[in-house]
């Protein structure tokens, strides 16, 4: 009679606790999930620095949880991370900085184009957006180039694996193929290779309508929009931090813009290691459009550069011509007038006063 | 967002009952924490001074806003693990002395009263009993040493923060090299 009654009660307990302990949990949980982050997860010691830097962001005003999604998002695999967080805080078990593997990456990415769907749109159409598979089961690549360890610096920065561990054979003989055939549809130059979200800044705002003219006068400059991932370090570079090229052409320096931004560009689109002009990837503008950026003509996301003579160009050149269709790698792709460094003597054979 | 991962049920149990027993634990966050492994928040304030003296701040941030602190800091709970028993000594010594012969600690000094104070230890001189065999002399070298490693190092290792002495120095950091690129 006893162990009935015990039992019996036990049946109505269990349950009961359970459902407290539920009901509990929800209450946390949706506090958690609306709280300001300030209560939230900036109480977490280990992230509190990141947090801090992103209420001085153009972010500012995102919860947490719009990026990084909640313990529930994503299933299992979103609980058990979030959970570990909590088991290795508990623990005592603090990591020196905290750094989002390559999924992870990518789940941030999947947030941001949220927001982004236009940035998004020209990434899509431009060459950033190759995927791993793009790059690494590319016939002529894998007869052509010679894999190194420094592939990965700019086609698969966030790469958790060496490129011994992601591609073999490690030569030109043959095709390449993965290791891990999962990385194929991953894209190698995702949004977090060129921005940071976790660093200073501030939301465009609306001018004062009082004075719309002093509207110019209120915008700050905010050139940090752009970060380069710096594999080597695991960390982000800002823009204005990066290194300006030194470029030279035969023994003269060329003029390179102060542009912040191109920075990001120079790093991946680069010259060999003497800086000499039009070595490896160089780009760099010389020739009558030397000291201008790489954004002077191509869009960042897109890298679309169609319609961007008529930005500083008069419909009809100096030399009487339409530009657009002057004989340039612009017009034609077999024109040997290369638009990055054509100067006015590759089509005027007598030399004139200023075109050197 | 890949749902790939291999969780076997009493795992997920485990780490289930060990998140929700924490939820308990997290009261303890209310507690001062420290950002510092080894160094106390005192000793990380008396670190920035020093650091700021050995690399002065000028158009470019010096000792403190670079990180040496941090680097020290970072150094000290892993790598240089060997050294800690000397820094915790060695910080001790210098406010014991500056207590003594200005009744301040050696932050709260003015610049140059810290820079003479220093040059005393550099070379070998102060008189308290926590300085003898030429403990002042060695432990400058040591401070001096790891905030040149800490301003001039990799910032991954804790220092160089925003990469403040590559800028300074004008070095390609991240390095521009370009890659092998066929001509089609």
């Amino acid at each position: 009679m006893i162990n009935k009654s015990i039992s019996r009660k036990l049946y109505l307990l269990v349950p009961a606790i359970l459902v407290l302990v539920l009901i509990g949990f929800s209450i946390f949980y949706t506090y958690w999930n609306s709280a300001s982050p300030s209560k939230t997860c900036a109480s977490c010691h280990e992230i509190e620095s990141s947090v801090n830097i992103l209420f001085k962001s153009a972010h500012r005003e995102l919860a947490c949880k719009e990026c990084h999604g909640t313990a529930l998002s994503n299933g299992f695999h979103s609980l058990k991370e979030k959970g570990m967080m909590v088991v290795n805080h508990a623990k005592q078990d603090f990591a020196d900085e905290i750094k989002l593997n390559e999924d992870q990456m990518l789940e941030v990415m999947d947030n941001c184009v949220r927001c982004h769907k236009s940035e998004q749109a020209r990434w899509l159409s431009g060459g950033h957006s190759a995927k791993y598979k793009d790059i690494f089961l590319n016939k002529k690549h894998n007869t052509t180039e010679q894999l190194n360890f420094d592939c990965l610096r700019c086609h698969g920065m966030f790469s958790e694996v060496t490129i011994k561990e992601l591609v073999e054979p490690l030569d030109i003989k043959g095709l390449w193929k993965f290791k891990d055939s999962k990385v194929a549809d991953k894209p190698v130059i995702p949004c977090l290779a060129c921005h940071q979200v976790h660093q200073e800044g501030f939301a465009h705002k609306n001018p004062d309508y009082a004075s719309p003219q002093s509207a110019f006068y209120e915008r700050k400059s905010n050139v940090s929009k752009a970060s380069f991932y710096n594999r080597q370090d695991q960390t982000h570079v800002l823009a204005e931090d990066l290194p300006k090229l030194k470029l030279w052409e035969g023994e003269r320096p060329v003029k390179v813009s102060d542009d912040p931004l191109m920075r990001n560009c120079i790093q991946c689109h680069a010259p060999a290691a003497h800086h000499q002009a039009g070595t490896s990837d160089d780009r760099t503008p010389r020739g009558v459009h030397e000291g201008i950026s790489c954004l002077a003509c191509h869009d960042p996301h897109s890298n679309d550069a169609r319609r961007s003579c008529i930005k500083c160009h008069p419909a009809i050149s100096n030399c009487k011509l339409d530009v657009t269709r002057m004989n340039t790698s612009y017009a034609d792709a077999k024109s040997a007038n290369n638009i990055h460094w054509v100067a006015c003597s590759n089509c005027h054979k007598v030399k004139k006063p200023g075109m050197e | 967002m890949n749902n790939q991962d291999n969780l076997s049920r009493r795992r997920f149990l485990q780490l289930t009952a060990t998140g929700l027993g924490s939820i308990y634990l997290l009261s303890q966050c209310s507690q001062p924490f420290s950002k510092w492994r080894f160094f106390t928040n005192a000793e990380a304030r008396l670190m920035d001074a020093i650091a700021d003296q050995i690399i002065p701040p000028d158009e470019w941030p010096g000792g403190r806003e670079s990180g040496v602190t941090n680097f020290i800091d970072k150094q000290l709970a892993g790598p240089y693990v060997r050294y800690q028993e000397e820094y915790r000594k060695g910080l001790l010594a210098i406010q014991n002395s500056c207590e003594t012969r200005f009744r301040k600690k050696f932050e709260e000094l003015k610049w140059d009263e810290q820079t003479a104070f220093l040059e005393l230890m550099e070379a070998g001189k102060m008189k308290e009993a926590s300085w003898k065999d030429e403990f002042d002399k060695t432990f400058f070298a040591l401070i001096r040493d790891h905030s040149m490693q800490g301003y001039y190092g990799s910032p991954r290792h804790g220092g160089n923060k925003n990469n403040v002495s590559y800028r300074m120095l004008q070095l390609d950091y991240p390095l521009i090299i370009g890659q092998n690129r066929y001509k089609s």
